[in-house]
This record gives C-alpha cells, structure tokens and sequence, in this order.
C-alpha cells in the first residue's frame, strides 16, 4: 500500500526582547537560577502582569513578512493547567484573537518552490525549566525562562515529509533572525518546533490520526524525529492497528520518539479572557512606524550587495542567505574596501572553518573588525594570502588581531625589491646547476626558484615582486 | 451533574473531597449550577460579553529591565527549596 | 481621654494639639486591640513594627500628612512585606510577602500605621466571616453574631473602635455588608480607582479595594490616598483622582436618587423596611428628590455573579499549589499527588466549592452556557446602570436585606441562601460602579446599612451625600456596647 504523511508545525520563537512579555525582568541566556525572575514571574499571590510593547511589535513584523493579516486588536487569554514549572497555573496566551492570522512561507526543495501556508501566529509567555536529574528524589525548578516572550507560529497541515519540515524551519530561522524578532539560537532553545505528524492513504481526503511530538530543537532532531515517526505509523497500520492520538517526546540519544508521561491525562484548558490584562490595541501609526523600520530581507541584501559592493550574485546570495554572515560583512565594510576580497575570504576560507566546526558566526572567536583588518593586510601587501591563512588559524584559535600577529611574528611581508633581489641572487649562486638547466629551456624549473626564495624568507617575500625580479634576474 | 463530573472538576482543579461530604458537595454544586442556570432564559444574543468593567486599553510596558527579584525570599517561602531551585517530588517524563 | 471610637478626623485634631503623641496612640490601639481579643477581629498584629514607627514619628515631629501617626488595620489579603498575609486560609498560613501592596504602601508612606491583618471569609469568599481558618469573627454588637463578610475583620475593629478605619476589599459587598451589620461606613470605589496591585486576588474583574471607616469624611480622607493610576495594574484607572474632601460639605439640594423599580423592598422585614422609608424622608428633607427607575435586568445579578467570580477565582487560585509559597502537604507520590493534597488539605470548603463550580464554568462544553452568558448578562446589567444614571445621579437600596445573623444560622444548608444575601451589593461589582453603606439606625438592636450606588468615578457624589447625611443625624455615632466581651 502506498501512504502519505501529513505533517503540521507547531513553531516557537522566543522573541529577542530585553525583558519579559509580562514582567520587566531580563531576559538574558545564562543568568544564575532564579534570579531573572520578579515577582510576576514568580507567580506570588497579589501580583498583576503588565503587557511587554516590544514582543508586540515584533511579533507584528512578523506577521508583515509573511504577509499575513495583523490584528490590531488583540486579547489575552488563560490557558489553565498545572504543571511544576508553570508559576501561576495557568498560561496566558492568546487563544480567540491571535496578533497575526494568515500569510505563507516559502521553502525551496530540489530547486522547486513550495509554499507553505500559516494558520496563525499569537503571542504567549514560556515556561520555566524543570531540571529532573540532579537531585536525587527531587525536580528542581528554575523560573528565569518562566514569562519569556514567545510567537507559536502554527503551519497549515500542508508538509509532506521530513525533508520539507527542515526547510521550512530554515526558512523559519532565516526570517525570524533577519527581522531581529529572534536570535534564532537553537541551542538555546529560541526556536523550537512541536511537530503533528499523521499517516494516510494515498488519494484519502481525510487526515489519519495525529501524534504530536514536542519541543525539538535542532533541524537533525527535526529530520530525525519525523522520519521515526513516520516509520513507526506506517508499521502500525500496515499491521492493522490503529494509532494512538497522544504526545511524544524524541530521544536524540535512543533516536527514537516514545509517550510523555506527564501528559497523560487528557486535559481541559478551560481558555477564557485574561482578566488581569485589557485588550491590546496597536494604533495604526505605531503599524506605519514599524512598516518604515522594516528590516532589510536576504533578497534585497543580494541585490544591494551586487549593486553597491559589486558581488557576484553567487557570493551575495551565499552571504545574505544567513544573518550573521550579512551582518558580519555589513560590519566589516566598515573597515574595508576592498569587498571582493572580504567576501572571498567569507563564503571561502572563513565559511570552510565554520562548516568545520559546525557553528555560525557570531559564535566564533572571529570579529568582523579584526577579519577586516586581516583583508587590508592582505590588500596592502603587508602580508601575503597565505600568510593570512595562517594568521587566520590563529584568530580563529584565541581571537588575536592580524597586527599583533604580525608584529610578534614577524610575518610582515617583504615587498622591498632590493632585498628581495639580494635573496634571488642568493638562490642563483647556490643553484648553478638548476640555472643551467633553466637557462637550456627547462621552465618547470621557475617553481624551484621560487620556492627556495620563499623558503629563505619564511613565506614573507612578495610572490608578485619575486616572480618579476626573479624573470629578470634568469633572463 | 453526575459523580463522574464531579470527579473530573475536581481533577482538573486538583481538588479532592471527603468522601462522607462529596454527596453534600454534589448536592450544593447542582443548587448553584441551577441559579446560573437561571440566566438561560434571558435573551443574550448579539450582546458582546463584557469581560471587564472598564472599556479600556491595554498600557504596556517599554523594553526595559527593572529587576525585583528576591531570590532568597522567594526560596524562603516554599516548602522545599536549596539554595538555587524550588524542589518538587521528582517528574519523570 | 480615650481614643476608643475616634474618628481619623478627631485623632488628627488630638495629635496636633499634643493632647496625645503618636506613640501614646498607638500603644492604647494595640491595647484595645488586646483587650478585645475575643472578637477576633485580627490574625496578625504587626506590634513592634508599629511601635517603633509611631516613635520615630514622634521624633520626627512632621505632620505634615493628615494620616500621619493614625492607627490602621489592614485585611490580610493585601500583601504586606515581612508581615504574614493568610487571607484567612490554611494554605497561606506561613506566607511571608516579599512586597507591600500598592494601596497598604500608599496609606502607610502617607504615615499612617498598620498595626495588625483583620480576619475575614477566606480569599474573601464569604458574607458572614464564617469561613476563616483561623475562626469566626464576633459581631461588636452581639457576641455570637456574624459581622458580615468578606471584609469582616475590618469592619468589626472599626465597630469596636480599636481602629479608626481599616482597609477592605469589595468583589459582591464585602465591604459594604461587613460595614452594614457593624454599623460603620464602607466605600467601595469605582472599579479600577485603586490599585490591586498586592491585593490577593478572589475574582479579578470584579475585586476593588476600598476604606472602612466611622464616618464618610474620613473614607474620603482614605480614598484620596489610596486612588490613582499604578503601573503595575494596568487596569488601574488613568484618570485624575479629585480631592475627595473638596466638596464633601456641598449641599444636596435638588440631588436625584433613583429607586429600583425591580427590588421589591415590601418583601423585606419590615423594620429594615420601616428603617429605610426614615433615610428616604431623611434624604428629601435635606433636598433630595426620588424617581424610580427600572434596571429589567438586575435580578439577574446574583447567577452572573456566581457564575464570573468563581470562574475567574478557580484561575486565580491555581498559583496556590504547595510548590513555591504556602502549605505543602507531607509524604506525597508524586508531583500531582502533591498537588491535590496540598490543596485539598488547605483551602476551606467554601473555597472548594467556588474552585468547583468555576472549573465547571469554564470547562469544554459549558463554557458559553455558563461564562460567557454571564459576561453577556453583566453588559445588559451594565447598560441597565447607564440609562438610570441618565435620569439620576445616585440610587439607593439597604445594603444588606437582613441585619447581622446568628453564627451557622445561614447557608449551612444551602449554600445559595447566603448568597441572596448580596442581591443589593452585586450589581454595582459587576457594572463597576462605586457604592457606600453607611448606617442609619438600627432593628433589634443590630444596625442596618443603606446602600448609594454612584455613576463612574462619582465617588465625590456618594461621598458628599453620605456626609450630608451623617451632619444631620446622629446614627453613625452610635457604639455597641463591648461588656460582653
């Protein structure tokens, strides 16, 4: 029998706000536990949330890009139930009027377009962290994540497999990092996606019985997770058993997904308006304000870059493609002129380390000032590309600068005709035979004298200078 | 309102009753339910429900930290806490 | 001389002519506070903290704020940081706040002083006090009678004159009622003129803080420090807070009060009745006029509030679930184990009961039958309020249609019994409104409450009749007679 999966996404993107959807406390990754928390946050008796304007306008950029439809009113609702990490027992959220309805997202699959279209998309506050395993007999709760602004942002069921969920979370990623709603670390787990996957008939109209799994985090587990599940529908009703409507959690560790057991009852969220919040109106000259500062995309990146930097379109559309990368080289040409250069050394030697290291750009040793400064070195001849390289390796080791590399390694380059000819005859005198030879019509010998000045000079002698001297000085 | 209700009301709101007071109890909700009930034969349609006394708007705060927290407090309060976390009976999930 | 039974007004006057310093106050509060412990009026008394503060002020001898060195009690749901706050119930026993509530921080930077938390029903969810963890509170007036609820406490201290006034939340009259039956004045404020910032919450759209006092001049003196916008309740009102005292003395001619066509005062106890019938006459002595008018749908106040409040308290209250603050039940399973008998175990049946019929409110399936039929009610309610206030600038009710009863007498059976009780305070909570009781006069020897609801914002209305009225008689004065206890 032939099937058909039917994948829906359920996204989660922690919004990049300095504080919380309902409370002015930090945001910040990392802080000692509970200690980002007020007293809102704590979910202490007598205390009143109050409504973040920044998550709003973020999340309505949002729904610009996507072109989708901005409710400029919009209401607050509970979500009740409870849970260890839940302060308040409930959750609040919107449930009847979403800040965005509508719009689509495109994906690119084997060069083909497809689009995939959002159900809606509504703000609501995060959880805290349960931590399960470091104390015996207990689970431990830290409430800094609890009331971190999130956007859920809910695809139509119209993803077909594991490989389509990937790239739309990449899509995902690069939109939501672009608009500076996110920083879209997913190590951090600021974007996070539930996936509802069912299995049909091919040809059926109706959608098989969904399983939903949770809070994955990272576009392998994506691939992964779905691809099981997929696997372990299919057997099921190839055997003739039916599937089990519940939710999963995925083992990167066991690769597999199985039942969560804290949420085995069947719950009922009893949703109803927030009646410690009052409806939230946007004015349209605050949706004017936040059309006009609109962030530039990648597509108007690669353009600009081909116009104003005069990139070929391959190199601009590789480096507008991800965000750090275009605001690593927008930073960069600052410093630098020559962007031909800065964006070979990007998509070249510097997107070959990254690949390596399976990181992106922000998260290295390098900064775009320092690599700037490394193109002018190369560009004023003070080194050569391949003493770049090297110096490279270093900034990439402890984040040196090139000049202080250069100085205490003396690896400025020698560009001084007059000693770089001092070094050619050098080379003549002790390789009479060699010369010999070359002068009878052995050109392949050029390489030889070359490599002995180059040797000589530890790689520090102009190639330029020392191919044109060194034709001379054979002749 | 049956006992089977009953039950789930009380699960969702984490509740349990003495089992020599839950026919009282049982008793007491339908007396209420019947004076809610009651509004059923007042016409309400196309009136919008009034959720808050005050038709107003929300104000909302400007992205920018004010910090009021009082870790040791806040830890001071629970039943059971270290130095870091709240502690609860360990969940497995 | 005694400062049993003093007004705000009266002690501002005996502290600035030294006839007593603030410290000499404070200690003969805390006393009567003592020697009237059998009414159980307070859970906690916050004594040295008073002591010291009422010396300071003595050293400090700036008086500048009419409030300054005044003797205050505070309903143990607000929030007091480093004073336990119980809201009356188990499950809050042992919670130290680590924060003031914004209406209790403003009366005491003002410089008044909280000596101590009144009792009152748990989370507020009474009309007789009986509902307390920590025991009934005796009405000042008849030992063995209830002082109303929820605010019970608050209204019993001021009753009792250990306090001048107290503060107390209002969600379906509980401060009006408690201050009906004890025979002082109660204010509840228009929704959203004070802040609930701090203030444990029962039901959210309808809670509101409010003064209880001996006299309406000094709830006006109150309310002008308690008012105004807060930014940490955004649904705190945003508009001008007027100097309540400004025309509290204005004369009341040509003022209109409506009288509500639905209430059928004739099924009252004809003495309540006979009591109001005196205050109406009272009133158009001093040059007010009677028209009545019809709010259709007022009836329906006591199922839409029973249907909103405990919808929006079983919310509320699922914070308290033994994890960060409250009590924790021993030896449980597992995390909803703990849960469910961490709750179980301390909230009181009454708040039990509310949990229940909110979760049922709001379940799947009934959530439009109950809720939101409820929240459409309360708008025909509210529209009902604006075309009255059309036509008249105040309306007037009793309070309450029976005077204080005796304990366990009421709702034992039947817990709606006692519901019916707030068939005159309801409306105005779930329309918003402001709303006074004060007293005038008495039935068998318990006092009896009239109610003036006011149009939005029109506290100063309410608060200017009310005074009128206690300038030209004399029933606000009367004391209980404390020998009994």
């Amino acid at each position: 029998m032939s099937w058909e999966t039917v994948i829906g996404l359920e996204t989660h993107v922690q919004l990049s706000t300095k504080t919380k959807l309902f409370s002015r406390a930090s945001t910040a990754f990392g802080a000692s536990p509970n200690t980002n928390v007020n007293l809102i946050d704590c979910g202490l008796p007598g205390v009143l949330p109050s409504v973040n304007k920044e998550a709003f306008y973020k999340a309505i950029r949002f729904g610009m890009a996507v072109g989708a439809q901005i409710n400029q009113t919009s209401i607050f609702d509970r979500k009740n139930y409870f849970y260890a990490d839940l302060p308040k027992g409930y959750q609040i959220t919107q449930m009847d009027l979403p800040i965005v309805i509508g719009g689509s997202i495109e994906i690119i699959i084997d060069e083909l377009t497809k689009t995939i279209n959002i159900t809606r998309a509504h703000l609501e506050e995060d959880a805290g962290k349960s931590i399960h395993d470091e104390f015996e007999g207990f689970s431990a709760i830290d409430l800094n994540r609890a009331g971190t602004p999130l956007l859920e942002i809910v695809s139509e069921p119209e993803i077909s497999n594991a490989k389509e969920a990937v790239a739309y979370m990449k899509a995902m990623h690069q939109l939501v990092t672009f608009l500076d709603v996110s920083d879209g670390n997913m190590a951090q787990g600021s974007l996070r996606c539930d996936a509802n996957v069912s299995i049909r008939k091919k040809g059926d109209k109706e959608l098989g019985t969904r399983t939903e799994i949770k809070n994955i985090n990272s576009f392998k587990f994506i691939e992964k997770a779905i691809n099981f599940e997929i696997k372990r529908q299919i057997k099921i009703l190839e055997n003739g058993e039916k599937v089990v409507q519940e939710t999963r959690l995925y083992d990167s560790s066991k690769d597999e997904t199985r039942p969560m057991r804290s949420k085995e009852f069947a719950n009922d969220y009893r949703y109803f308006p927030e009646p410690d919040l009052l409806p939230v109106i946007i004015s349209d000259e605050e949706i004017q304000k936040i059309r006009d500062e609109f962030p530039e995309l990648p597509k108007e990146k690669e353009i600009r870059y081909q116009q104003e930097y005069g990139l070929t379109a391959y190199d601009a559309q590789i480096i507008a493609s991800s965000k750090s990368m275009a605001d690593f080289f927008e930073t960069a040409l600052q410093k630098t002129k020559n962007y031909t250069l800065l964006s070979n050394w990007l998509i070249g030697e510097i997107s070959a380390y990254l690949n390596k290291q399976q990181i992106e750009i922000n998260e290295s040793k390098l900064s775009a000032d320092k690599v700037a400064m490394l193109i002018n070195r190369i560009d004023d001849q003070t080194i050569s590309g391949k003493i770049g390289k090297s110096i490279f390796e270093e900034m990439c080791t402890n984040g040196s600068s090139p000049d202080e590399i250069i100085k205490s390694k003396g690896l400025e380059q020698i560009s001084d005709d007059g000693a770089i000819e001092e070094i050619i005859l050098t080379v003549i005198n002790e390789n009479p035979t060699q010369v010999e030879a070359y002068l009878a019509g052995k050109d392949k010998l050029f390489g030889f004298f070359v490599g002995q000045v180059m040797k000589l000079t530890e790689g520090k002698a102009n190639p330029k200078a020392v191919n044109s001297i060194l034709k001379d000085k054979l002749k | 309102m049956d006992q089977e209700t009953v039950r789930t009301i009380c699960y969702l709101a984490r509740l349990e009753i003495d089992e020599n007071k839950s026919e009282k109890i049982q008793k007491d909700l339908e007396t209420i339910i019947d004076l809610i009930g009651s509004l059923q034969t007042i016409d309400t349609s196309d009136v919008e429900p009034l959720y808050s006394p005050l038709e107003m708007t929300a104000l909302m705060h400007e992205d920018i930290e004010k910090s009021d927290n009082k870790k040791e407090k806040f830890l001071e309060n629970a039943a059971a806490s270290n130095e870091d976390y709240f502690l609860v009976p360990r969940v497995v999930e | 001389m005694s400062i049993q039974f003093k007004s705000i007004a009266d002690l501002r006057e005996m502290l600035d002519d030294k006839s007593i310093s603030a410290s000499e106050l404070i200690q003969e509060s805390l006393e009567l506070a003592k020697k009237y412990k059998e009414l159980n009026c307070f859970v906690t008394m916050n004594e040295e903290f008073s002591v010291k503060k009422a010396n300071a002020i003595d050293v400090n001898k700036k008086t500048s704020s009419r409030l300054s060195g005044i003797p205050l009690a505070q309903k143990d749901l607000f929030c007091t940081e480093g004073l336990r706050t119980t809201c009356s119930s188990k499950i809050l026993s042992n919670f130290i706040p680590p924060y003031t509530a914004t209406a209790v921080k403003k009366l005491e930077d003002a410089g008044s002083i909280t000596i101590g938390k009144t009792n009152m029903d748990e989370f507020a969810m009474g009309s007789s006090n009986e509902t307390s963890f920590f025991g009934n509170v005796h009405n000042p007036w008849k030992k063995g009678y209830v002082p109303g609820g929820s605010s019970g406490g608050s209204a019993a201290a001021v009753a009792a004159g250990i306090v001048p006034a107290a503060t107390g939340t209002d969600t379906g009259g509980s401060i009006r009622q408690p201050a009906a039956h004890c025979g002082i004045t109660g204010l509840k404020p228009t929704y959203g003129r004070i802040s609930r910032w701090g203030m444990i919450a029962f039901a959210s759209s309808l809670d509101q803080a409010g003064p209880l006092a001996r006299t309406a001049e000094d709830c006006a003196i109150l309310l002008n420090t308690m008012s105004g916008h807060d930014a940490k309740d955004t649904t705190s009102l945003n508009s001008n807070v007027p100097d309540f005292l400004e025309n509290i003395n204005q004369p009341i001619d040509g003022l209109k009060i409506g009288l509500i066509k639905e209430f059928n005062l004739s099924d009252l106890d004809s003495q309540v009745q006979a009591r109001f019938e005196e205050s109406k006459k009272a009133y158009e002595k001093l040059g007010a006029q009677f028209i009545e008018v019809s709010l259709p749908n007022i009836s329906a106040s006591v199922p839409t509030y029973y249907s909103i409040a405990p919808a929006e308290c079983s919310s509320n209250l699922s914070r308290f679930d033994g994890v960060r603050f409250g009590h924790r039940a021993e030896s449980t399973d597992d995390l909803n184990d703990l849960y469910i008998k961490s709750r179980s175990e301390g909230f009181g049946d009454e708040v039990k009961r509310r949990i229940l019929i909110g979760t049922y409110a709001l379940s799947a399936g009934y959530y439009d039958a109950y809720y939101k039929k409820a929240q459409q009610v309360r708008r025909l309610i509210k529209n009902d309020f604006d075309n009255a206030f059309q036509s008249v600038d105040a309306l007037m009710t009793p309070t309450s249609p029976n005077t204080a009863f005796k304990f366990g007498s009421k709702g034992t059976q039947n817990p709606v019994e006692l519901y019916l009780e707030d068939l005159f305070t309801i409306s105005s909570n779930l329309a918003g409104l402001p709303a006074i009781s004060i007293p005038h006069g008495q039935v068998n020897s318990l006092p009896v409450g009239l109610q003036l609801i006011g149009n939005f914002l029109r506290e100063d209305q309410l608060l200017n009749a009310a005074h009128i009225f206690q300038k030209n008689s004399d029933y606000h004065l009367a004391k209980p007679n404390l020998g009994d206890f």
